[in-house]
């Protein structure tokens, strides 16, 4: 219900005034993270991750395919996002959204330019290669899909088994060897409500919010950014959320490598 | 806690009238998820669906104002309206949140609103309509306990939407969360005593 | 139902391949209330199936023009998660298969669901198969009872399903997957328990007379398991609260 949405801006934007969030949160704070791994036994790799009250799961397939004819001796990533309508009022059935294909876009850049799977690892043989598809499904929306979604390709990613290759067929029955990962990029996202920004907005705030800025990033190298909303920030105001992000990243990719 | 009953569970051999029960064969059947108390018969839903009664307070936000006529969403699947008019002396815009009462209720599906008036400011909180009784309280104490405590002005609709202004909303909006989990259990007035007290439970 | 010269046995003396009686259900969990924004949901695990069902509503018909003035209207939508099936990745958005599944639970619903309360209304069910292992649609129309239960949406009944199939000459209850590949018939149902009337019936195969029978019967009997975990799902969303109190 979009009139609800503005009573409640109002209200975010007058808190924010004081320095106070909604749910008493500092603005660098992220809610609390919870990741579960293996939820889906039939995929390749998963994981759920619980953002406050974000609900994200990705699956990972790893299929026999082909190699992408400029990348010959490499397998593929392919990742997809979904908004489900079970996850929120506002979601319709139907393909999928602009909303939903930036955020597919956005998690899969940070993740292919972290280079955090090892694409030559899936190349089998001549003409024949691993293909790897993460599908994230949002389950229940509360703000900030992007950090949500990404702890969870990067969590389902890294606890991936891989199929083995048998007399040209794929076998699933014994699914051992780990899919080699060669980086951890977790991503933060900020809001700026107000002229403040914040860490991590949950679905009010981000109804609130006048520009948005997500910075994924390996600890070492900024690795992806995504600007959205109308509103704009300052040259200074992106460093220091990209600083903040690299901060958070230690933090981040415990929760990917935990068990 | 009390019996709980589900949706076809039997009732009574024999046929009884309720709004939540419905008679086949002579006999009556539940259909909903709720309490029951079987002598005399009474069933209070778990989870329902407003169904909007003549004089029911409502809170809602107009999204349409034409002609003296103003759409206001309340979260009902149908329509409700407040109709104005140069004897009126209201007047609204669109997003402004209003306190009304239901005066008619057309069909199932048309509320007709009077008695409007402008809640300016402030924020929204929705909760399940079947939990309204309990955070309103016998006569008023449990939503006058929380706004006493919270120096919050609170109008609470029976159609699911709370407006809350002023004070401490936070502790507020968590005092009614609570009631609205932990409606069915005991002792809840006590409960609430104690976190608008401590500030937590 | 793939060819029988290459079935392997799924019966080895009187026990299916997993060590079930013929008339066994695989094991069933159920959670009511699990998702924050749905008006009802549940999350349910019957074998290695793994479902979510989700209700919202009743809203405001949308579109409009699909409104029905004298009652409300159901909308289904079934579908599988592209990671849900061991061998294959799925392609997203729904196919034949999903759409048929989709237009019989949304029936089997219309039968017990208080339409004429919510006049011009649209009720929304969300079935999402997260993992399969054959009887998804049984699974789905288990879950989605509970969440529209849990919804407060008046019904008649609180309705489950199940399937039963043939192999060789065993009728045998709830089939995983790898039966339902191999099995001579298969005949998902859903069945109102106050009544025991049939709400939903697909069947393909062969059967005769006489193991139809068996077979709606052996359904009957596994609704009186099916259903207990669907109350107590619902039941233990409050019990739980309860207890956290009245237990001291």
């Amino acid at each position: 219900m979009e009139a609800i949405g503005d009573i409640k801006s109002g209200y975010i934007r007058e808190l924010l005034s004081k320095g106070l969030r909604e749910d008493s949160r500092k603005v660098s704070d992220f809610r609390s993270i919870k990741v579960a791994k293996n939820v889906i036994e039939n995929a390749e790799g998963s994981a759920q991750v619980d953002l406050g009250n974000t609900r994200v799961l990705a699956g990972v397939k790893v299929i026999l395919g082909e190699p992408m004819s400029d990348t010959p001796n490499e397998g593929t990533l392919a990742m997809s996002a979904e908004l489900l309508p079970l996850a929120s009022a506002e979601y319709e059935a139907g393909p999928p959204s602009p909303n939903a294909i930036e955020l597919a876009r956005v998690v899969d850049r940070g993740i292919r330019a972290g280079k955090c799977v090892d694409m030559t690892s899936l190349f089998i043989e001549e003409g024949k290669s691993w293909n790897v598809y993460v599908d994230i499904y949002v389950l229940n929306y509360d703000g900030n899909l992007f950090d949500a979604s990404c702890l969870a390709a990067m969590s389902a990613l890294a606890c991936t088994k891989m199929p083995e290759y048998e007399n040209g067929a794929e076998v699933r029955e014994k699914r051992v060897k780990e899919l080699k990962i060669d980086n951890i990029v977790t991503s933060a996202t900020f809001a700026k409500i107000n002229g403040g920004i914040l860490l991590d907005p949950n679905g009010n705030e981000e109804n609130a919010a006048a520009a948005r800025l997500t910075v994924a990033t390996d600890g070492k190298f900024i690795r992806a950014m995504q600007k959205g909303l109308s509103g704009s920030f300052s040259a200074k105001e992106v460093e220091e959320m990209a600083d903040m992000a690299m901060k958070k990243h230690d933090e981040l990719k415990r929760r990917v490598m935990g068990a | 806690m009390k019996e709980i009953i589900l949706p076809g569970d039997l009732v009574s051999d024999k046929p009884i009238r309720n709004s939540y029960t419905y008679i086949e064969d002579g006999k009556t059947y539940s259909m909903v998820l709720g309490t029951i108390e079987r002598e005399p018969l009474s069933i209070v839903p778990l989870e329902s669906v407003w169904s909007p009664r003549i004089e029911d307070t409502v809170v809602g936000i107009v999204t349409s104002a034409r002609n003296s006529v103003y759409e206001v969403d309340l979260r009902f699947h149908g329509r409700s309206i407040i109709i104005g008019g140069k004897f009126e002396r209201f007047s609204f815009n669109v997003g402004d949140v209003v306190e009304a009462t239901v005066k008619d209720i057309e069909e199932k599906r048309t509320i007709i609103l009077s008695y409007p008036r402008l809640l300016s400011g402030g924020t929204l909180i929705s909760v399940k309509t079947a939990k309204i009784p309990r955070i309103i309280g016998r006569d008023n104490t449990m939503i006058k306990q929380i706004a006493d405590k919270s120096k919050s002005s609170i109008i609470v609709g029976k159609n699911g939407l709370i407006w809350l202004k002023g004070g401490d909303i936070a502790l507020a909006t968590k005092a009614i969360l609570t009631v609205q989990e932990e409606a069915h259990v005991s002792g809840l007035t006590e409960r609430i005593k104690k976190l608008m007290e401590n500030g937590e439970r | 139902m793939a060819s029988k010269a290459n079935r392997p046995d799924l019966v080895v003396d009187g026990k299916r391949l997993d060590g079930r009686a013929m008339d066994e259900l695989r094991q069933l969990k159920i959670e009511a209330n699990v998702l924050k924004n749905a008006d009802g949901s549940a999350y349910l695990e019957w074998g290695r199936n793994k479902v979510l069902a989700a209700v919202y509503g009743p809203t405001e018909t949308q579109p409009k023009h699909m409104a029905d003035q004298t009652k409300a209207i159901i909308k289904c939508r079934y579908q599988m998660a592209p990671f849900s099936s061991l061998e294959d990745h799925g392609r997203t958005g729904p196919n034949r298969r999903a759409i048929e599944i989709s237009k019989v639970t949304k029936e089997a619903f219309e039968n017990v669901v208080m339409l004429n309360e919510f006049p011009g209304s649209m009720i929304n069910i969300f079935i999402e198969i997260l993992q399969s292992d054959g009887g998804t649609r049984a699974a789905g129309i288990t879950a989605a009872a509970v969440a529209l239960a849990g919804a407060g949406i008046h019904m008649k009944d609180l309705i489950y399903a199940v399937s039963v199939g043939k192999i060789g000459e065993h009728l045998v209850l709830d089939l995983n997957m790898k039966e339902d590949n191999y099995s001579d018939s298969d005949m998902p149902m859903a069945i109102s328990p106050r009544n025991n009337n049939i709400l939903l019936l697909q069947m393909d195969g062969e059967y005769t007379g006489e193991e139809l029978h068996r077979a709606m019967e052996m359904a009957i009997e596994a609704g009186k398991t099916i259903g207990k975990i669907q109350r107590d799902a619902l039941r233990s969303v409050y019990t739980n609260v309860a207890e956290k109190y009245e237990s001291v």
